[in-house]
């Protein structure tokens, strides 16, 4: 049986708590009085992964059976979710590689010869050949990769891209050509939280830059209250108007499927249990692994931290309609993320940790660190912010100046020279977006190599404009000074001097409220 | 490099010291109050005690019950104990009952029977409190002879009955967990079911002072020697077809009566009791602190020495 998610109130009884911290963790005493907010623990997983996505496949939700949709000589695309989720990844068999290859038997016995698949990485990194195997599994990938079939969404692919129209907005649809001009496109998602799937996969997973921009923009998203609540989400409600003349011109088949908190087990398994219900056996493992951290050298905490693999277990795959399929989802990813919160408070405090979206197989620079706390994090849920208007956020994470040059190109740069003019989203917007989306240098990288596109920073610091809105301070403990300051924030050494530094904006007594994530987790403020 | 090892050592000295303390090590396992209704039930297994009742551990049993375990007790407090008399009256195993307010119960219990009762009695003791660790659990079972209960529902454990059924006394506390105050709480009906069901007499014990001694939340008593009292009642029997509903008042009662006793005379308290006039053990319905102070009064010692100063 797995426990709802609740909120605890720090008192005497109440043991150090753990607070992720990049590529490490530490125990932290919070104030009396604190609120800490504690995800539901994993729900129970489907018992036979197999039969359940048989079963969604040939029982899909307001569609033709998956069986009745596949002929001879038809073209049939596969899209599916690139590296950036699960968080972290998934052990193997990835669900992806499961459903594809249920979907690909089923395309097989239907004589269907023209089938392609496309890593719908938008733009995001190209995956490598051995990412791409990750996924989608040794025998998909040695039918399709070889022949070219198996291929990353190129979104600066001029000749392989469809202009399907606009929206009454005046939104720009562009896609895969290859997909746009298919009989049928099967989607196959993961939906890690409540941000992901639905219209968003097809219309933002292989889309172009033209349309992207759009909805990744910092007026979008400061109107997204939050990203992870659609219905209240400016840039889900632009995907969803997208998505529309896309299903016009489209077929689409949509599979979600959706994880429990299953996170961290073996010796890591401390970290996703309730401090105070810790072993013997978890008290020691947190010691060992955080003395054995502390003596690491850097590369091999880095690599320690790389090679977390997540057992995850299914709660759900749903195919059939976008629209409706997605519902289903989401109630799934509501059973396992929502708490219910009462009230907003003065501070907010969240530990970002070692992964994020974006830097899977890479290093947390700090604007992927100030995405994954400030527009993660912070936007992770429904109804109100965790913090009031004004109030303060306080993170934890190293926010050490580390960048990939092979995977980060352009984050170097905006983080030297556009954060050097300025900090605001919309200035920058205004100001540099263009020239980084454009940069002939940043698309030949994004293209051949393994980068991500040079407008995806910009990205993320529109991703936290509606923290940035919203919050008077923002304050990191231990981070690198100089790398904070330069993003317009502030360091701290201890929680205390946080807290300190906070006061004349919160008080010297304030509300505080703790994220206890990871495992994930949506705080339902009432 | 030897700077950096003992910066090394010192940091994991001060982790280790940090969860030494926020774990509470060498010491019982707190949840926050918050968490409380969160926490699940521990599944209930029960740790084997028989083989605390071999010879072997009888004997071991009795060497520490008579030589270090009497000592602390007699250098710590001052047990004044009567009515053993009421033991004689007994011819087979019973169940001793007594009010509980703290842990030095047990031993002043077991320490004032005389010595062939007392290696032939066995203690009901919380299955989720004396039995939760392995270490617990064999250490209160060779020491006091306990043996694990649940007190909060679950299936009923078929050990005592079978003690009972072999000739051992079985001594139960049936308010089922230490008052918070000194003062008597509810008594629950397994006393009386078990006499009841198997037919024995239960042996009614007042016990005045220890909460004074050593209450709740201290692992030692206070210095000073204090005085505490137990006292033996007149065995009671279920009447033919009493069930254990009615029985079990009658045990509160009696043990009430002797808490009375104890601050009066044998007599007056007789003739309160046989007018149904006894004074509530279960203390005034006042504030905690007005109820601490009153059980908190020093009692006299009966041993007749004097004080230092009057």
């Amino acid at each position: 049986m797995s426990r709802p998610g609740f909120v605890l109130e720090v008192d005497d009884r109440t043991p150090p708590l753990l607070v992720h911290n990049g590529e490490g963790f530490l125990l932290e005493r919070f104030p009396l009085g604190t609120r800490v907010v504690y995800p539901p623990e994993a729900l129970p997983p489907v018992r036979d992964v197999d039969e359940a996505i048989q079963n969604a496949l040939l029982n899909p939700i307001e569609s033709e059976p998956l069986p009745e949709l596949l002929r001879a000589g038809m073209r049939l695309t596969i899209a599916f979710d690139d590296i950036s989720i699960p968080l972290p990844p998934m052990k193997k068999p990835d669900i992806r590689q499961r459903i594809i290859e249920a979907v690909l038997e089923l395309a097989a016995q239907a004589g269907v010869d023209d089938v392609e698949l496309i890593s719908a990485n938008a733009l995001h990194r190209r995956l490598t050949p051995n990412e791409l195997r990750d996924i989608v599994g040794e025998r998909v990938f040695r039918s399709f990769f070889p022949d070219g079939k198996l291929y990353n969404f190129d979104a600066e692919d001029s000749a392989n891209l469809t202009h399907l129209g606009q929206t009454r907005h005046g939104e720009d649809v562009e896609i895969s050509k290859r997909a746009a001009e298919s009989d049928l496109l099967v989607y196959v998602n993961v939906n890690l939280v409540a941000m992901d799937g639905g219209h968003k996969s097809t219309s933002i997973g292989l889309a172009s830059y033209k349309s992207l921009k759009h909805h990744h923009n910092s007026h979008t998203m400061i109107h997204s209250r939050s990203f992870m609540d659609h219905k209240r989400s400016k840039m889900h409600e632009s995907a969803w108007r997208m998505g529309e003349i896309l299903t016009q011109h489209v077929k689409v088949f949509q599979i979600e499927t959706t994880l429990n908190n299953d996170i961290f087990g073996g010796p890591l398994e401390f970290l996703q249990k309730r401090e105070w219900e810790w072993s013997i056996k978890d008290q020691a493992s947190m010691l060992g692994t955080k003395r054995a951290l502390a003596a690491a050298p850097a590369k091999l905490r880095h690599k320690i931290f790389t090679d977390v693999r997540s057992n995850y277990g299914l709660t759900g795959v749903h195919a059939g309609k976008i629209e409706p399929v997605h519902d289903k989802t989401l109630e799934n990813v509501h059973r396992q993320h929502l708490v219910e919160v009462q009230g907003q408070s003065d501070v907010a405090i969240m530990g970002v940790p070692f992964i994020g979206p974006y830097n899977v197989n890479s290093v947390m620079n700090p604007i992927l660190a100030a995405c994954m706390g400030l527009g993660y994090y912070f936007n992770s849920y429904r109804g109100n912010p965790i913090v009031r208007k004004d109030g303060a956020v306080i993170l934890y994470h190293p926010v050490d100046y580390e960048f990939s040059q092979l995977h980060h190109p352009s984050y170097v740069d905006f983080f030297e020279e556009v954060l050097a003019e300025s900090t605001d989203p919309a200035t920058i917007e205004a100001k540099f977006e263009k020239q980084y989306a454009e940069d002939p240098w940043y698309i030949h990288l994004y293209r051949t190599s393994y980068a991500y596109h040079g407008v995806h920073p910009f990205y993320m610091w529109y991703w936290i404009s509606h923290a940035l809105d919203h919050c008077g301070d923002i304050v990191w403990v231990g981070a690198n000074r100089k790398t904070v300051e330069r993003m317009g924030f502030r360091s701290a050494s201890t929680l205390q001097d946080a807290l300190e530094m906070v006061s004349h904006s919160v008080g010297r007594s304030p509300s505080i409220t703790y994220l206890h994530n990871p495992p994930h987790l949506l705080a339902d403020v009432r | 490099m030897g700077t950096s090892l003992v910066k090394f050592g010192r940091d994991t000295a001060r982790d280790v010291k940090q969860v030494a303390r926020g774990w509470r090590w060498g010491r019982r396992p707190q949840v926050p109050r918050s968490a409380e209704p969160y926490v699940i039930p521990k599944e209930s297994t029960v740790f084997p005690t028989k083989w605390a009742r071999t010879p072997a551990a009888i004997a071991v049993r009795d060497l520490i019950q008579k030589g270090p375990l009497n000592a602390v007790l007699n250098f710590e407090v001052s047990p004044q104990v009567s009515g053993l008399d009421s033991l004689l009256k007994l011819d087979g195993p019973a169940i001793i009952v007594a009010n509980h307010s703290s842990h030095l119960d047990t031993p002043l219990l077991l320490l004032s029977l005389p010595d062939a009762m007392r290696r032939k009695t066995a203690f009901a003791a919380a299955a989720d409190y004396f039995f939760d660790t392995w270490w617990r659990a064999a250490g209160s079972a060779i020491v006091f002879n306990t043996f694990p209960i649940e007190r909060r529902g679950g299936n009923l454990s078929s050990t005592p009955g079978d003690l009972l059924a072999d000739g051992w006394n079985v001594v139960v506390f049936p308010e089922g967990t230490r008052s918070p105050d000194g003062w008597i709480q509810r008594f629950r009906m397994g006393a009386a079911y078990l006499a009841v069901e198997h037919d024995v007499p239960v042996i009614p014990v007042g016990i005045k002072g220890s909460f004074a001694a050593m209450p709740r939340g201290r692992g030692w008593p206070v210095p000073g020697r204090p005085a505490v009292h137990v006292r033996y009642g007149d065995p009671l029997y279920a009447a033919e077809g009493e069930s254990p509903r009615d029985f079990a008042p009658r045990i509160a009662a009696a043990v009430s009566a002797l808490l009375d006793e104890e601050s009066t005379t044998w007599y007056e308290a007789r003739r309160r009791a046989a007018i149904g006039a006894s004074p509530s053990q279960t203390g005034p319905a006042a504030a905690r602190w007005r109820r601490v102070w009153e059980t908190t009064r020093p009692m006299k010692s009966t041993d007749g020495r004097r004080r230092a100063w009057k």
